[in-house]
């Protein structure tokens, strides 16, 4: 062909913008928008979600992911630093640890612990809340564990060597020093493990929910019965994003600050 | 010229497929519809030629491509399994087979030239919705006929009397024998199950719990979250009879019959669903399958 480069590439680009633009109108024209307002965004069953979904479904929501971040980050950091450590049987628990609950699906896992321990060994969980985010947490930790390990490792070797010969201990040096730079680093994958967490709260219903501990996607599907319409979950969804999204732009703006503070 | 080459080219684009748009539209549907009529006219042809006699076809005769199938030659189901002893796989064979299934089977091999059985799992949460959203043909799920559920979906005749009924642990066989016993206490229901609805207008002193499936609330049962399972008496009647750890205590008559469903307007299948229940039980084979999973 006698096409230049640039010939070809405006061509190619030409062809992409027009079957984009295309497939969209493609789309407009196939949808039935009556028909879809009806079955996904009723506005008199959007009202009747209110207040409910947030005193009610978003608090728990909130309830399980707020224990399950907590008693993952300090999980996960005790188990990262058994990871990073000398001595040969904490690195192998911390690994095993990680491996096998990094490898068993939540739910599984949310199942196991949740009936099985009460049925193995005659204990009583004291309240749903801790039923359900005991699980969450030692999931997440496994996960936050990784990335606190590879923040840790992510500070240059130099300030370990530094601090040392100041004369402080390891542990000082850790605790001072080297963590402290590790979480600089590690605030933006955080972020997405603390996203993730918020989601995965809409498991813990396997467990059993009543009327007070409906997490939002129990909530949203509880809601599709009563109204034999999609409405309640469309609704849920959005509650959802308005509690992710801004959490993730927050993350996204550490990022920056902390990227020009370096600079 | 460079500049508004860009700008027009997806614009004329955009007019190309509008137009392109209006004519695709009008001419797949004639051609869908006569597509369909050809069909129609073929198949009744056929029986009446197999037949010779045009009074005899009146039952064979159910017009295949009216029924709306997603498969061709083949029912599609849509059920919540594993929900023994109305929906569960054949631990040899891997078949889906239960009293639902069976049936099922039964009647789909009477319409037309015989449909193959087709079993889509999925939870039982809105599954009446299925249909009309074109996961499946039909839904056999041990689904009782509720007027809520009727506004959403066209139901079969009743094909089975299910009662709800109370199962709880063995050491609390003496105490928790009726609602009133359960005040204070914790039961378990399943989520969008006239078994919740049930409990939620008569057992008012009680928590209830709801679970997606009967397999967790037998766990939680054994676990000691729940005190009672309140739910369809077929299934916890089997369990109680699998299971030492559990015993059945109270049976709640409610009049509840179970129906299959289809789209609301898909009144072909509805019909050809009707009359597969009545021959099922005028020949004799429903009371076989019956006795197959209900013992007496």
């Amino acid at each position: 062909m006698s096409l230049s480069r640039r010939q070809r590439l405006r061509l190619v680009r030409g062809g992409v913008y027009t079957a984009t633009v295309a497939a969209l109108v493609l789309i407009l024209l196939a949808v039935d928008w009556g028909a879809l307002g009806g079955a996904l965004f009723k506005w008199e069953i959007v009202k009747d979600q209110f207040p409910d979904i947030l005193t009610n479904a978003l608090r728990n929501t909130v309830i399980f992911t707020i224990f399950g971040f907590i008693g993952g980050l300090s999980l996960g950091l005790l188990l990262a630093i058994m990871r990073l450590s000398s001595v040969k049987p904490y690195r192998w628990f911390a690994a095993t640890y990680i491996e096998v609950l990094r490898g068993i699906p939540l739910l599984v896992t949310l199942l196991i612990l949740g009936f099985g321990i009460p049925i193995a060994t005659g204990w009583q969980w004291p309240n749903p809340y801790v039923q359900g985010s005991v699980p969450l947490a030692l999931v997440a930790s496994a996960y936050i564990a990784e990335t606190v390990r590879a923040g840790i490792e992510a500070v240059p070797r130099g300030q370990m060597e530094a601090a040392r010969s100041l004369g402080m201990s390891y542990t000082r040096a850790m605790a001072t020093i080297i963590i402290p730079q590790a979480f600089r680093i590690i605030v933006p994958p955080l972020t997405n493990e603390f996203v993730l967490l918020i989601k995965d709260t809409s498991l813990i219903s396997v467990l059993g929910v009543t009327a007070k501990t409906l997490d939002l996607a129990r909530f949203g599907r509880n809601g599709v019965n009563d109204t034999a319409n999609a409405t309640p979950l469309v609704v849920a969804g959005l509650v959802y994003l308005a509690l992710t999204v801004p959490l993730t732009q927050l993350a996204a703006w550490m990022e920056r600050r902390s990227k020009a503070g370096r600079r | 010229m460079r500049r508004i080459s860009r700008i027009a080219a997806p614009l004329l684009a955009l007019g190309l497929v509008l137009a392109a748009c209006g004519d695709d539209g009008s001419s797949s549907t004639d051609e869908t519809t006569a597509a369909a009529e050809t069909a129609t006219a073929d198949t009744t042809a056929a029986a009446e030629e197999a037949t010779g006699d045009t009074t005899a076809t009146e039952d064979a005769a159910v017009d295949v491509a009216s029924l709306g199938l997603i498969a061709d030659g083949k029912l599609t189901v849509c059920t919540d399994a594993p929900y023994p002893p109305f929906e569960f796989q054949d631990e040899t064979t891997k078949e889906w087979t239960g009293f639902d299934m069976d049936i099922v089977r039964e009647i789909a091999a009477g319409i037309g030239d015989g449909l193959e059985l087709a079993v889509t799992v999925q939870p039982f949460d809105g599954i009446w919705l299925a249909p009309k959203a074109g996961t499946c043909d039909m839904v056999a799920s041990a689904m009782t006929i509720t007027d809520e559920r009727k506004a959403n979906a066209l139901f079969t005749d009743g094909y089975f009397d299910a009662d709800q009924s109370l199962l709880v642990r063995t050491e609390d066989k003496d105490t928790l024998t009726s609602l009133e016993s359960l005040a204070g206490k914790t039961i378990a229901v399943q989520t969008g199950t006239t078994g919740e609805t049930y409990a939620q207008e008569n057992a008012k002193d009680a928590t209830l719990k709801s679970f997606d499936e009967p397999a967790a609330m037998f766990l939680a049962l054994e676990g000691k979250q729940v005190d009672a399972i309140l739910q369809d008496l077929p299934v916890n009647a089997e369990r109680a009879l699998k299971d030492d750890k559990t015993v059945l205590t109270a049976t709640f008559p409610t009049g509840e019959q179970y129906g299959f469903a289809v789209a609301q307007d898909n009144t072909a299948l509805g019909d050809a669903l009707n009359a597969g229940i009545s021959e099922l039980k005028a020949n004799g084979k429903y009371d076989e399958i019956y006795a197959k999973y209900f013992a007496k």
